[in-house]
């Protein structure tokens, strides 16, 4: 079909009604597959359910719009995300401007060294990594929520959705060492704020340095 | 491979990132090393705490549903 006499081009840039009901079957399926992944970066990303169901869907009209452009044995998981990403950082362009430092800079393996030197210790088995199993969910969505913008997607898609750094730095549009700083400071910036939690709950003893 | 070479590239070596030869190298402290093979397991509970806490959300089915027709409008 060509868009000559006032036809809409073909979404997905099909020349045929087959072509295009092929495409549409080809990126149904493939949001199918994905869209768990996406929704759950676009939760942290947004930090607001419904927020995150726009942010989505928003992201995966414009990745239809372009289908067309995407070329085969490209990475497709990786240019979903990039799209979604950069529909979050368009949506939210303040935001994205959030200067890369984090509030507090991370006194070294505070919750480890809290978790060694506390009462667990005492206890049987790994009493570092049962001072972790106490940390409730909410507490860690929290913790992750209250790093800026940068930090928390390089934690979500590295080290919950499994993407390599390369990746994540094409997602991002970074570099792969800031990938890398991003993910450093991110991890020393839980602990931080896990450790607090814990120690809240009197699971470490001992005060902060 | 010592502990402050291990430690510096752990993560790396977590991630799956490391080159051939040092995951060799690291693997083996972290054999020999008790206190950085108990820092390695820490931050594999943390990121399967991560995972946990924050990757299991699913999409609403009502997006799905939405998406589905919204696509077929296009």
């Amino acid at each position: 079909m060509s868009d000559v006499g006032g036809h809409q081009p073909t979404p997905g840039g099909a020349a045929t009604p087959d072509e295009a009901r092929e495409a549409r079957a080809r990126f149904e399926a493939l949001v199918g597959e994905h869209l768990d992944g996406l929704y759950r970066v676009a939760l942290r990303l947004s930090r607001n359910p419904t927020v995150a169901e726009d942010l989505v869907q928003e992201a995966m009209l414009r990745a239809w719009r372009s289908f067309h452009t995407f070329r085969e044995g490209t990475n497709i998981r990786a240019w979903l995300y990039r799209i979604l990403m950069n529909a979050h950082v368009d949506r939210y362009r303040k935001a994205a401007r959030t200067p890369e430092v984090l509030e507090e800079e991370i006194g070294d393996e505070y919750l480890y060294a809290g978790a060694r030197d506390g009462d667990a210790l005492s206890q049987a088995g790994n009493p570092e990594v049962e001072v972790l199993d106490r940390i409730m969910d909410q507490e860690v969505r929290e913790s992750l929520d209250a790093l800026p913008l940068p930090f928390r997607a390089a934690v979500m898609l590295v080290d919950v959705e499994g993407f390599s750094y390369k990746e994540a730095a094409e997602i991002l549009g970074v570099p792969i060492g800031t990938v890398m700083s991003r993910l450093s400071r991110a991890r020393h910036a839980l602990k931080r704020r896990l450790a607090a939690f814990a120690r809240d709950r009197h699971f470490v003893q001992g005060e902060p340095a | 491979m010592n502990c402050n070479e291990a430690v510096e590239k752990l993560w790396q070596y977590l991630d799956r990132e490391l080159e051939g030869d040092k995951v060799v190298e690291i693997e083996l402290h972290l054999q020999e090393c008790r206190g950085c093979f108990s820092k390695a397991e820490f931050e594999r509970h943390l990121r399967s705490l991560l995972r946990r806490s924050c990757g299991c959300d699913q999409a609403p089915p009502e997006l799905r549903a939405r998406l589905t027709r919204l696509l077929r409008m296009f």
